[in-house]
């Protein structure tokens, strides 16, 4: 592509109202504020302000010994829980020179498929819901806990499974747990393709998706969205494929695209569902080859917490961790110097910041009705402090402290009990 | 895509302005071992434009995020791209490192060549204080508009260290 020029202003435009959607919002359950210009119905300009629950993660994660911030890189997300501790394991082992054993690699690649596997479902949920269909949320969140479940039996935990470690993985999936998983795997088997019925071949979701929150193909590659969302335009960038890591660096992938469904990308909300829907059954495949390979062996190379962080804090150098997370890339950045336990620099990329910027594309020339579900489609999920923004009635911003804030609410207690 | 080629293809359209320059060759797969590469390039600020540039027009490149180190008197900037996807095993991660002093604390947009990069230059504006020249929008972005410290810069810790001290203080009280 030689022109990188992507016009995202609309010319000419006679916009006449200035709405405000978010912080809490009709989309969404994480905060975030468009300020949409609207012309009529028409949207002809937004304007994004993310960061309403930065927490300062990564300024806390540089004060903290390494075992304690994967902790930390294990919260950034509730929903990507594994997907940050893979990133960041894995820039940690690059810099430190840790090896991962085989059967460490092929446990950490079960449990990201099945998060996978349940965050697509969600999403699904999301955006049935979005589109006003919600017998179908219903259905499809009932059909999400039979992951949930399963992660549950073989983690311990529904969601922040505290299954990498540096160098590993803290807890095996036994043989006699491999049942568990085939028998989730044949339950979503029978239900995805009745999924993708009730998704598909609906007239109403497609009417409602078709066309609506376009990205094109130059605008994704321009605008470096990723994940589904370039996927769905008909961008092949995925970084299992592109540059394996884990266990998919054994097994034969393709990045899933609408072709791959017979259509040909446009990039709207209507090809996100296609690609999220049959990434699905691509993350049933990669488990059941990597239960079926699960090979014998050592869980971690180095097995016990003192001698691990007297051989992180010995380590020197910078190193890069990439996992293709449900929601797109995420990218961890750490250096690490020498007889230094806190690491120097970590900077971490969740996916809906590569995303954020692709919004605007997605939302021009969209109708007011089409803001949830085109703000939905990205799956977004906001990462990001401790602190409320305030606006008051003439539109003048401020931060509220917290005892200020404890102040105001029993105050509003008190004046509606009279 | 052989990354020693992008490498020495750089090499060879920039000369001097290539400061340093290494391959960091992994193997993944635990059957068939194969490698993958992490470049890392080093050019000087008045050079980052032309490196991007070249970038942008040989090899396609997607910009994942820029990551900020400071180092004292200085701040290092990397401009972590990957290139080569869409085929298997396609991909090498190229970062491309530029070293900034603190007292001319100063860096060309790139968003003319990526406009995607927008939301990784307002970040570094906000957290480090970094003047991006030509940015289309330099309002904060993750930090409150009236905001005006910048939490990364070690320098500058006090401020920001007075601003998280008193937030675990008032958590005390509240007690």
């Amino acid at each position: 592509m030689n022109n990188r020029s992507i016009d995202l202003e609309v010319g000419g435009s006679t916009a006449c109202y200035s709405v405000p959607v978010g912080p809490v919002h009709p989309a969404l359950k994480e905060p975030i504020r468009f300020q949409f210009e609207l012309d009529g119905e028409r949207i002809v300009g937004v304007d994004i302000k993310p960061g309403f629950v930065h927490r300062g993660i990564e300024y806390m994660g540089m004060r903290r010994n390494l075992i304690q911030t994967l902790y930390l890189a294990e919260r950034i997300c509730g929903i990507c829980s594994i997907s940050h501790p893979l990133a960041f394991t894995q820039a940690v082992e690059n810099a430190a020179g840790i090896e991962v054993p085989p059967r460490a690699q092929y446990i950490r690649t079960i449990i990201g498929e099945l998060e996978r596997i349940h965050s697509h479902l969600l999403w699904a949920g999301i955006g049935a819901h979005e589109l006003g269909f919600d017998t179908l949320l219903h259905l499809v969140w009932k059909v999400r806990e039979k992951a949930m479940d399963l992660l549950e039996q073989l983690t311990g935990n529904r969601v922040d499974y505290a299954i990498p470690i540096f160098g590993g993985v803290r807890r095996d999936i036994p043989k006699e747990k491999a049942p568990l998983a085939y028998e989730a795997l044949d339950y979503y088997k029978r239900l995805l393709q009745d999924l993708i019925d009730a998704f598909l071949h609906d007239k109403s979701v497609e009417m409602r998706t078709r066309n609506i929150g376009v990205m094109t193909y130059d605008q994704a590659v321009a605008l470096c969205a990723v994940g589904p969302t370039t996927r769905a335009s008909g961008v092949k960038k995925d970084v299992r494929v592109d540059m394996p890591y884990l266990a998919y660096a054994d097994m034969d992938l393709h990045a899933i695209t609408p072709e791959d469904y017979g259509t040909e990308p446009i990039g709207d909300v209507f090809d996100n569902i296609i690609v999220r829907l049959l990434e699905v059954g691509q993350a049933i495949e990669i488990i059941e080859f990597c239960l079926e390979n699960l090979p014998e062996g050592e869980l971690t190379s180095i097995p016990k917490v003192p001698a691990l962080l007297a051989a992180l804090k010995k380590a020197s150098g910078e190193g890069i961790g990439r996992h293709e997370a449900p929601r797109g890339e995420v990218f961890h950045y750490v250096r690490l110097e020498e007889d230094v336990e806190e690491m120097a620099v970590w900077k971490v990329r969740a996916p809906t910041y590569g995303n954020l910027i692709g919004w605007v594309p997605k939302f021009l020339g969209d109708e007011v009705a089409d803001i949830p579900i085109v703000a939905a489609s990205i799956d977004p999920c906001m990462c990001c402090m401790d602190r409320v923004h305030l606006v008051d009635g003439v539109g003048a911003e401020s931060v509220k402290t917290k005892t200020e804030l404890v102040r105001l609410s029993r105050e509003k207690t008190r004046r509606i009990c009279g | 895509m052989n990354p020693e080629q992008i490498l020495s293809s750089f090499k060879e359209s920039l000369g001097e302005k290539v400061l340093d320059d290494r391959t960091v060759e992994r193997k993944v797969g635990t059957v068939a071992p194969k490698s993958v590469y992490d470049l890392w390039l080093t050019v000087d600020r008045s050079d980052l434009h032309d490196a991007v540039a070249y970038l942008c027009a040989e090899y396609n490149p997607h910009l994942t995020v820029i990551s900020g180190d400071d180092l004292g008197d200085d701040v290092a900037f990397n401009y972590h791209f990957t290139t080569g996807w869409g085929e298997r095993y396609g991909e090498a991660t190229l970062t491309i490192r530029t070293v900034v002093p603190k007292n001319d604390f100063r860096l060309p947009t790139i968003c003319d060549l990526l406009p995607g990069a927008q939301t990784s230059e307002r970040e570094k504006h906000e957290f480090f204080g970094l003047e991006v020249e030509g940015i289309p929008d330099d309002r904060n972005l993750f930090l409150p508009e009236d905001m005006t410290i910048h939490p990364w810069r070690k320098d500058l810790q006090a401020e920001t260290d007075k601003q998280v001290k008193r937030l675990v203080k008032w958590e005390e009280r509240d007690e």
